[in-house]
């Protein structure tokens, strides 16, 4: 009977340590996919520019893992409206899409770029804080 | 070596290793499935094709290399990332997309033979993954089949012929009904799955050559190790014939039957080339025989082509010295030399082969002269192999009453001339001791002196009434009578013979003709 006790709660355990990772997981994910397309947003507000280019500025910035991710980023922007694309011939190989941003995808930018200022000061408030509080009360960890 | 296939991705052509293009034609497939869902699915694809046709061309021409391999397309892969990859930024519900998945990923069972896991030609073992039975109880139910007047076996070859062979890794995965999927293409090992496609034919035989080759393969070995040893054991002995004909080890072959048949002149270049025409099929054995058993590798084409080169080259010296030899033999020259010997009322036959040794003789293995005068030597040396029997005895009724002895000599030459030259060079001898005679069991030849098919002839001439005894041994010189029906009366070796008006008959037989 302990056995089966024992059996029960590590199952339990172990369905919560999962859920928790989950939890951390989609959390990770959901912040990482909202600051992709803010950056996309960013690099291509610089001019024209090729999808492979911003693959190699994404993976140099250590935001991107996989390349097939963007393309349908990409597809998506450009159907809201905020992206268009021109292309432009190579001189190696077939034509390739270049993409530009519009005057929409540019006010959209204009109000992410406010909204990452005030993100930023929510998490360095909070992490302001949250840093004061440890090193203030350093005693109170040890209580 | 791969095959190769060219296709046309993202408007460029690229040529791709077969194993490459169906990792890359599944992870497609599987991308183009997971965008199915959203709207702009074959933008996105195309996207994504693109990106990856101009990767190929960056790493072709990084590495300098003008085919795609399954490691560029895994490298790309990885890079493009799987479709789990994408799932992770997707923002439908993950419960919905599950559904979704199952739906469009349902995988497809078919029917092919598998040949992996063939016995014969994995018909059972196909069966077996359609069906999802363990091979063992198909194979099992086949077996007692057999026995329903060999049904089984005109349904296995139908079968054979009607269900395609699994040869792709796709067509493999649809076989176990496994997901055609990168997954999927995990798990089946990486074997070389290129093989030519063959007909039914071409494989049935390629069937029971396994078959052959995997029961059979121990003593195929064995039989192949034999005739190794006894082809080298052959070529060692054609060496030392040749290292003997050539007079290099003094052996005196050159002498004996039938290498005395061959000019002194010609026989160097004829040993030589009898030697290559000899050795060298024994030499491609050995090799054939190497290769069959030991190895898979082929004989060097070149090596062949130089053995066949050198056959010929010991071929045709050999055919003109053979023609030229066979030209000897053309004309038949004889003469007679009849004898007188002394009356006795019986006498007795026999083969010595104890004999003087000739002029000739002594000086080829130099006897002294003054040692051996009046007396006899015995050679010891067997005269059967010298040449052939050349030696032949009749006894007949003497109508003068005289009794002769007559020899015949016989030889053949170019010419007449030298036909009769030959038989002149002939040396025999008889002796008669009283009523003793002696008939040398050989014909004796001057020394070099070639067989041209010296032969005598010797005819006894006896009157009616004449006992001859006549010795085991020479039976074997007599024509005429068969010597062995008179083995009745044969006492130490010696059988008892009457000379009658019909010709020489066997004593115990004319006894009644005797007393009338």
């Amino acid at each position: 009977m302990y056995f089966i006790q024992y059996y029960v709660l590590h199952i339990t355990i172990r369905n919560i340590y999962l859920c928790i990772i989950m939890i951390a997981e989609n959390t990770q994910t959901q912040m990482r996919k909202g600051i992709l397309e803010y950056c996309v947003l960013l690099i291509i507000s610089r001019g024209q520019i090729y999808a492979s280019d911003i693959i190699a500025e994404l993976k140099s910035a250590r935001l991107l893992v996989v390349e097939g991710t963007l393309y349908p980023l990409l597809t998506r922007l450009k159907n809201n409206g905020l992206l268009s694309y021109n292309w432009i011939e190579s001189t190696s190989g077939p034509p390739r899409k270049y993409y530009v941003l519009t005057e929409e995808g540019r006010s959209i930018l204009n109000q992410l770029d406010g909204t990452w200022q005030e993100l930023a000061y929510a998490i360095n408030t909070s992490k302001k804080v949250a840093d004061d509080q440890s090193n203030n009360n350093p005693i109170n960890l040890t209580k | 070596m791969k095959k190769t296939l060219n296709i046309n991705i993202g408007n460029s052509i690229i040529h791709i290793e077969e194993d490459a293009y169906e990792m890359l034609t599944v992870y497609l497939n599987e991308v183009k499935q997971h965008f199915a869902k959203n709207a702009d699915d074959f933008e996105i694809v195309t996207d994504i094709e693109n990106r990856i046709a101009e990767m190929f061309g960056e790493m072709l021409s990084e590495q300098q290399k003008q085919v795609v391999s399954i490691f560029d397309v895994q490298s790309v892969i990885r890079q493009m990332g799987s479709v789990k990859d994408f799932e992770s930024s997707e923002e439908e519900n993950p419960a919905e997309d599950y559904r979704t998945q199952s739906q469009a990923f349902n995988p497809v069972k078919k029917l092919y033979r598998d040949t992996d896991q063939a016995m014969i030609a994995g018909v059972c073992a196909g069966l077996g993954h359609y069906v999802a039975i363990d091979i063992r109880w198909i194979r099992l139910i086949t077996f007692f089949t057999l026995f329903i007047g060999g049904a089984g076996v005109l349904a296995y070859i139908i079968l054979w012929i009607m269900i395609p062979k699994a040869e792709t890794k796709t067509e493999k995965m649809n076989m176990r009904g496994q997901e055609t999927t990168l997954r999927g293409f995990a798990n089946i090992h990486l074997d070389p799955l290129v093989q030519q496609s063959k007909g039914f034919l071409a494989e049935f035989f390629d069937v029971v050559g396994n078959f052959v080759k995997g029961t059979g393969k121990a003593i195929f070995k064995t039989i192949a190790l034999l005739i190794i040893a006894a082809a080298s054991f052959g070529l060692i002995s054609l060496f030392i014939t040749l290292i003997a004909l050539m007079g290099i080890w003094d052996a005196d072959v050159a002498n004996y039957f039938p290498f005395n048949i061959i000019n002194q002149e010609y026989f160097n270049p004829l040993a030589v080339s009898a030697f290559l025409v000899g050795a060298i099929p024994l030499i491609a054995l050995i090799l054939f025989s190497v290769r069959v058993a030991f190895s898979s590798r082929d004989i060097n084409k070149t090596l062949s082509f130089v053995l066949l080169v050198i056959w010929l080259a010991g071929v045709a010296p050999l055919i003109f010295y053979i023609t030229k030899i066979s030209s000897e033999f053309k004309e038949g020259a004889e003469f007679s030399q009849v004898s007188e010997l002394k009356p006795y009322q019986t006498y007795t036959l026999t083969v010595d082969r104890t004999r003087f040794f000739s002029r000739e003789d002594s000086m080829r293995y130099s006897i002294d002269a003054e040692n051996y005068r009046g007396r006899k030597i015995l050679t010891d040396i067997d005269d059967e192999f010298k040449a052939p029997r050349n030696v032949r005895l009749w006894i007949e009724k003497s109508e003068s009453g005289k009794i002769s002895l007559s020899q015949n000599f016989k030889s053949r030459g170019r010419n007449f001339q030298t036909a009769l030259k030959n038989a002149q060079n002939i040396h025999y001898d008889f002796l008669q001791t009283d009523s003793l005679i002696n008939f040398n069991p050989m014909v004796q030849l001057n020394k070099d002196t070639r067989w041209r098919g010296q032969e005598v002839e010797l005819t006894m001439k006896v009157p009616v009434g004449t006992f001859l005894n006549i010795s085991e041994e020479l039976g074997r010189y007599l024509n005429g009578p068969n010597y062995w029906d008179c083995g009745h009366g044969s006492h130490q070796g010696f059988t008892e013979w009457v000379m009658t008006e019909d010709g020489v008959k066997c004593r115990h037989e004319a006894p009644v003709k005797d007393t009338d």
